[in-house]
């Protein structure tokens, strides 16, 4: 683990020390194998709610946001949307946690 | 297990968005209190896989499937209040970038997923200390994922007893309870075995429920 304190380095503190850019990469490929077994067992089957309103005979309806993209379906561009959310996602989380940091020093 | 709009009434949309609101300002107060610096990149590492998890689902039988949903397994490794934080952080993107889930229905599907996740899942951890870090995952992440489905089952059904809204009591309750009683078994295994590995691998990165559960041995 890193030390606690501050951004000493410079860098991001996901890439300070190896293990995580490996366990990065290393989801990057667990999720790339995972998609293929998705798209072989359960991509054309509903999930526990999509069942359920199946059974109630209940439609999605009502859209009140269109949103700028989808997870997509084909391998392809499936693996593109999830690295892409994978990407912002671990951006965003990093940046709201040193944004806390930073007031927790400023505070203090 | 994303509610999409229009489904639920709009006044219990509304809840839920008043209950997530209120809880993310107790969460991000605390943090902002608690967070160190060591537990930043796997917050990041855990809000990254969690969305590429939830993407994967995986079949439970008579045609229906389920995904990780990962709210017990971010409270066993980052505390509470980060895993509620990764978890709003996951289902907003979800929502906003790429419509899994409605953003009416965001405060109900951060409640269910969110709120009662963790919330259940952090009890279950903390409340049985005697068990090995295993049992107590698998129990943490089928309850979990099990409540949540209930709390969402109850929800269909309280917006149908009122309104044209929601799925009936009758039909919600059984089917949700049913399947994610099921998929809870699926997060369950994922789950444990990611501790499993973590305890193998790099038994540092429990450190943070260890350090709140008062436990101080090696992983088993």
């Amino acid at each position: 683990m890193s030390e606690g304190g501050g951004n000493r380095s410079g860098r991001p503190s996901i890439l300070r020390e190896p293990r995580y850019p490996m366990a990065l990469a290393g989801l990057v490929v667990l999720f790339a194998l995972g998609l293929v077994g998705f798209y072989q067992y359960s991509a054309d089957k509903g999930d526990g709610l999509e069942v359920t309103m199946e059974e109630g005979d209940v439609e999605e309806e009502g859209q009140v946001w269109s949103a700028p993209l989808e997870y997509g379906d084909d391998y392809t561009r499936s693996l593109t949307m999830g690295l892409l959310g994978f990407t912002f996602l671990a951006v965003l989380t990093l940046a709201y946690g040193h944004l806390l940091r930073r007031r927790q020093r400023v505070d203090s | 297990m994303h509610l999409p709009d229009g489904l639920m009434h709009p006044a219990l949309a509304a809840m839920g968005w008043l209950v997530t609101l209120g809880v993310l300002a107790v969460a991000h107060r605390k943090l902002q209190s608690q967070l160190k610096e060591e537990d930043l990149p796997l917050m990041g590492l855990m809000a990254a896989g969690l969305f590429v998890a939830q993407m994967l689902n995986f079949p439970v039988g008579g045609g229906t499937s389920g995904h990780l949903l990962g709210a017990a397994l971010a409270t066993f490794l980052l505390g509470p209040w980060a895993a509620l934080m990764v978890m709003a952080l996951v289902l907003g993107v979800q929502a906003l970038l790429f419509g899994d889930g409605g953003i009416t229905a965001y405060g109900l599907n951060f409640l269910n997923m969110g709120i009662i996740g963790v919330g259940a899942a952090h009890l279950i951890l903390e409340r049985l200390p005697g068990l090995r870090d295993e049992a107590r995952m698998f129990a943490a992440a089928w309850a979990a994922v099990f409540l949540g489905a209930l709390a969402c089952a109850l929800q269909l059904g309280l917006s149908a007893s009122f309104s044209d809204y929601g799925i009936a009591h009758e039909i919600a309750l059984p089917t949700m309870a049913g399947w994610h009683a099921l998929i809870g078994i699926g997060e369950g295994l994922i789950s444990t075995s990611a501790v499993a590995y973590l305890a193998q691998r790099a038994p540092d990165m429990l450190t943070h429920h260890r350090r709140t559960s008062g436990l101080t041995e090696a992983p088993a």
